[in-house]
């Protein structure tokens, strides 16, 4: 009587319906651009589509047919703009056969219409003057392809972290899958297996393949025996992984090999040909998958690496308000100051920070840290010393139309090693900030350690406090453990426990503060 | 005799192949660091034949022999990173600082250590705000004569203003104090003074601008897009708020005299006189034609050095990747004047630009986000002078009934004192809150007159009529030099704002 019972689900054998298709379609801020410009639908599949502007610029969404010159065609409009103004920059052309109205900045609207029944790439593009050459994109409508043939699964069991030999092994169980789609679905138990499924692919006609697969954890595709695609280790599934193959015309020998260690159990997989959509091979499909496009990362990234010094990014960074000045040290753990607040906004280790976002095209936007286990000790934008006969008081909270009162910014000077010390003026008092770094931040062995050392000249007000956490804080050894996730350490001394903040009596002379991440 | 001289313009002279910019005006593209893009954003002088660039990715870098007939003699050391955009770049011969105009912030920056890169960052002033908006740029000017830095700030967007001081040109006391100066900016490419010192920037074409624009920095002048004057309250050296401008256009059909309440918004002119605090554009930097996208003012401080276009200011643009060239004048109180092509061909957008005192202009910039004809992402570059006198309009005087041109050469006199070799056509924009706008209200006038003058150096030429606030361009595309050459430039075109008394 086997302990641990596992049962594939078997799923009713039916296809699955034609569900409408929707989209959103939003207009870049400042790209001159769509963000999605790959639509994939089946034929005579209904369409939602909810079109945003969220440029600057007015702009529309002009669905025309296959093979037309869209650029060509929003041109020739300027050839009498009189009238094309009249008509509100759509042309009169009868090759349109869907089109949004023309969204001013901001505006909203959606659009619905049954795709076209011919397969084949419909362009669309924004007819604004100007606008066609890089507003643009596909609707691809096109029919599913075929399903797997004659599948079959073995069941392993075992504790692994990557794939095993499963030629080696023996099956615990086998059997068929009555509605051909790779699935995993468990009784009582799911930790500790693997499946083997194999099945039968039948290529419609010679030419090039693609094929998609994700899964949480590890997985691979085998055609005719031959490893096209891997995605192995224990990860969650996050990435859709690809590969193209040329088939010959007729069947193949599909293979594909998981396992689950523990935690989420995802398995997704799927194909296309030339003249088919991407079509899923399993029961789940990955969240990037609906809507057919893949998303495509914008610019290739511009790390900014650290070394033996100091690297300093003022820029637009996510959770650092608008006056955020990164901070990379040697030693794998980075800050961000803000310049706002007068405190530390936050920090985080591995790697500073990507500059591609701020330093390709116009570079609008926050970019969030490169690295991993960022923390937020206090909240965005908000200042460290507060006035207040109660230290539990709620502390001021950023007004992003208004700056703080009391707090000047005078700026920061540069040691031997580029780390810089913050200097700022809170209702008369004069304060420096600096930090070091003791420890690796790129290994995990809990010895990175961030230290702030925060001093004070001048007369303070009175009831003055400095707060270095904010949340839920356990004292523990003279250590205050955030009960956040990523959960971190801090230690100072003087430090207390207010309701939901963490705070020293702030006092002239020097703090010093100690931020470590747990383990 | 008559037929003589139709025939002598049909056939222009075949003796060489007609002048083109480059045969003037040189252009020298100067290799950059590998390790960076730079993509210049302002350019200032410093002592020693030195330049201070300062760029969009947030460095700045000190170049050496720029100056150098040879440029392998160029050298560059990186003096500061990590600003956010330095869009302006200044130094300052009192205490030998640069002081960097940023996203939020003036910054000074020092070198204590003498190791040739920045370690002291201060912050001059910081009181104007951002709210994480891309179109959010600072644009900041070299000292003036009075010794402030003047920061021109991009509203959030086309058209509205969300936080303090969007929209508006600040200047910065040597004291660090701000002092709000102007509102009604739109999105400004650059800030820079003309040989009296008197403040300039440049607008970009989008709402309530029809096309980019060269405009005068009066204090206490509101310069035409409404967006940031929100703001009013926070600055009551400027008095009280204007009232705003009319948002829409004439919509109807003027030919058949119908008119509007309220007046006829769709120009400048009729605005001016219910807000009086508006001042017209000196100059339209004519949209597509003169540029795009329009940046930096290089005023010609070189006492000829740079050829004979002494004190008149040089208008870098993004898009067109070019120079055109501004002669400005004062009429009843208001800066107006002329501008012509003069030297197409850099190998990028530019942005940044300043003159040295031997005449060289150094440009710079990038294509990023709005595309430019150079073609390069980046560039950093010199024009200079060959010594070759090209034959163009030197200056444009708008005159009761016409205008005063003058030239660099003496010219022809039968081709110049012939009113066939000229046309004029006069339009201009819808000033309206819509993104852009047509070239409306054509005139064709008839130009009544062409009087050489007996030095052979201007012209006279009566038009009629002239229209106020109209661009008025002119052709020129028969006149011939006394040497028989054509213009280099055969297109100008005058905003007038006024028309002076006889």
């Amino acid at each position: 009587m086997p302990r641990l019972l596992l049962a594939l689900f078997l799923a009713s054998a039916c296809a699955r319906a034609v569900e409408p298709a929707a989209f959103s379609i939003k207009t870049m801020t400042a790209q001159m651009k769509y963000d999605s410009a790959d639509l994939l639908v089946q034929s005579g599949q209904p369409v939602k589509i909810t079109f945003e502007n969220g440029d600057d610029l007015p702009h529309n969404l002009v669905f025309c047919q296959p093979g037309t010159d869209t650029a060509a065609m929003a041109l020739k409009q300027m050839e009498k703009p009189e009238e094309a103004l009249k008509r509100n920059w759509l042309p009169d052309d009868p090759r349109i056969w869907a089109h949004s109205k023309m969204l001013n900045p901001h505006e909203k609207e959606v659009i619905s219409f049954t795709a076209p029944q011919k397969p084949g790439n419909y362009p669309y593009v924004c007819t604004f003057p100007g606008h066609a050459l890089t507003m643009r994109g596909v609707l691809k409508v096109a029919p599913m392809g075929d399903k797997l043939h004659d599948l079959k699964f073995a069941l392993y069991l075992g504790n692994w972290k990557e794939l095993p030999d499963f030629s080696k092994l023996t099956p615990h169980r086998e059997g068929g899958i009555e509605d051909n789609l790779l699935q995993v679905k468990l009784d009582d138990y799911k930790n500790e297996f693997g499946v083997v499924f194999t099945g039968k692919l039948i290529a419609p006609k010679k030419g090039s393949y693609r094929f998609y697969l994700s899964s949480d954890d590890g997985s691979r595709i085998l055609i005719d025996g031959k490893e096209i695609l891997a995605y192995d280790g224990i990860h969650p599934s996050g990435d859709i992984k690809e590969a193209g193959l040329t088939l010959e015309k007729g069947e193949h020998e599909y293979r594909l090999e998981y396992f689950q260690a523990g935690g989420q159990i995802e398995l997704y997989a799927a194909w296309k040909g030339a003249d088919t959509q991407i079509t899923p091979l399993s029961t789940w499909l990955h969240p990037h998958w609906k809507g057919g496009a893949k998303k495509q990362k914008e610019y290739d990234p511009i790390p900014l690496v650290v070394k033996d010094e100091a690297v300093i990014y003022r820029n637009f960074i996510q959770g650092a308000g608008n006056r955020g000045i990164g901070v990379g040290y040697p030693g794998g753990v980075n800050i961000a100051w803000s310049a706002e607040s007068m405190n530390l906004a936050l920090i985080w280790r591995g790697a500073f920070m990507d500059a591609a976002r701020h330093w390709n095209s116009r570079g609008g936007g926050h970019e969030k840290p490169l690295g991993y286990d960022v923390l937020q000790p206090t909240g965005e934008a908000t200042p460290a010393f507060y006035a207040s006969e109660k230290p539990e008081a709620e502390w001021p909270k950023w007004d992003k139309a208004k700056r703080y009162e009391g707090f000047h910014w005078l700026g920061y000077s540069l040691d031997a090693k580029r780390s810089p010390t913050f200097r700022y003026t809170w209702e008369g008092a004069e304060v420096e900030e600096t930090f070091s770094v003791e420890g690796d931040g790129n290994k995990p062995d809990g010895k990175a350690k961030l230290t702030r050392t925060v001093k004070v000249t001048g007369k303070l007000p009175a009831n003055a406090w400095y707060r270095i956490g904010s949340g839920s804080f356990e004292n523990k050894d003279g250590s205050f453990i955030s009960k956040s996730t990523p959960g971190y350490r801090i230690t100072a001394a003087g430090a207390q426990i207010a309701g939901q903040n963490l705070v020293i009596r702030a006092q002239t002379g020097t703090m010093t503060i100690t931020y470590q991440w747990a383990q | 005799m008559k037929r003589l001289l139709l025939l002598s313009l049909l056939c222009p002279p075949l003796l060489a192949a007609d002048p083109v910019e480059a045969d003037f005006y040189k252009i020298t593209t100067f290799a950059t660091p590998k390790e960076t893009a730079m993509e210049v954003g302002s350019i200032d002088l410093m002592p020693d034949g030195k330049l201070a660039l300062g760029t969009r990715r947030g460095e700045i870098w000190i170049v050496s022999g720029a100056g150098s007939n040879d440029a392998s003699q160029v050298s560059y050391q990186l003096y500061a990173s990590g600003l956010h955009e330095v869009l302006g770049i200044a130094y300052n011969p009192k205490d030998k600082n640069l002081y960097a105009t940023t996203r939020y912030e003036i910054t000074r920056l020092k070198d204590t250590d003498h190791d040739g890169r920045a370690d002291v960052f201060e912050n001059v002033n910081d009181s104007w705000s951002v709210s994480g908006d891309y179109h959010e740029y600072a644009i900041g000017s070299r000292f003036d004569k009075a010794g402030d830095l003047w920061v021109t700030l991009c509203l959030t967007g086309s058209f509205s203003s969300a936080v303090p001081f969007r929209g508006w040109a600040l200047r910065i006391k040597p004291d660090g104090t701000m002092v709000p100066t102007c509102s009604g900016i739109r999105s400004p490419g650059g800030v820079g003074f003309d040989a009296d010192g008197e403040v300039y920037y440049c607008d970009n074409q989008g709402p309530w601008h029809g096309s980019c624009t060269l405009q005068h920095l009066v204090p206490g002048s509101f310069q035409g897009h409404p967006g940031g004057n929100i703001w009013y309250d926070l600055a009551p050296n400027m008095g009280p708020r204007p009232i705003d401008p009319l948002p829409e256009a004439f919509q109807g059909e003027r030919s058949r005299k119908e008119d509007r309440p309220g007046g006829d918004p769709d120009r400048m002119v009729t605005e001016r006189t219910r807000i009086k605090e508006l001042l017209p554009p000196a100059v339209y930097l004519v949209h597509g034609k003169i540029g795009n996208s329009a940046s930096a003012i290089i005023c010609d401080l070189s006492g000829g050095k740079f050829g004979p276009f002494s004190k008149q200011l040089f208008i870098a643009d993004q898009s067109h990747s070019n120079l055109s060239r501004v002669y400005l004048e004062t009429v009843n109180g208001i800066k107006q004047g002329v501008v012509f092509p003069f030297r197409s061909g850099f190998t990028s957008g530019l942005i940044g630009g300043r003159m040295d005192e031997e005449g060289r202009v150094f440009v710079g910039g990038s294509d990023r986000g709005w595309g430019a004809r150079g073609g390069k992402p980046f560039c950093f570059e010199k024009c200079e002078w060959t010594g070759k006198t090209p034959f163009e309009v030197h200056e444009m005087h708008a005159r009761p009934d016409g205008f005063e041109v003058t030239f660099t050469e003496p010219v022809d006199v039968a081709t110049a004192g012939d009113v066939k070799s000229y046309s004029m056509r006069e339009f201009t924009y819808a000033y309206r809150e819509q993104y852009g706008g047509d070239e409306i209200e054509e005139i064709l006038p008839k130009i009544t007159a062409a009087e050489v003058a007996a030095d052979g150096k201007s012209v006279r030429l009566r038009i009629s009529p002239l229209t106020k606030g109209h661009i008025h361009e002119l052709h020129l595309d028969g006149i011939r030099s006394a040497a028989k050459a054509p213009l280099l430039h055969k297109v100008g075109y005058y905003t007038l704002n006024e028309i002076p008394a006889k």
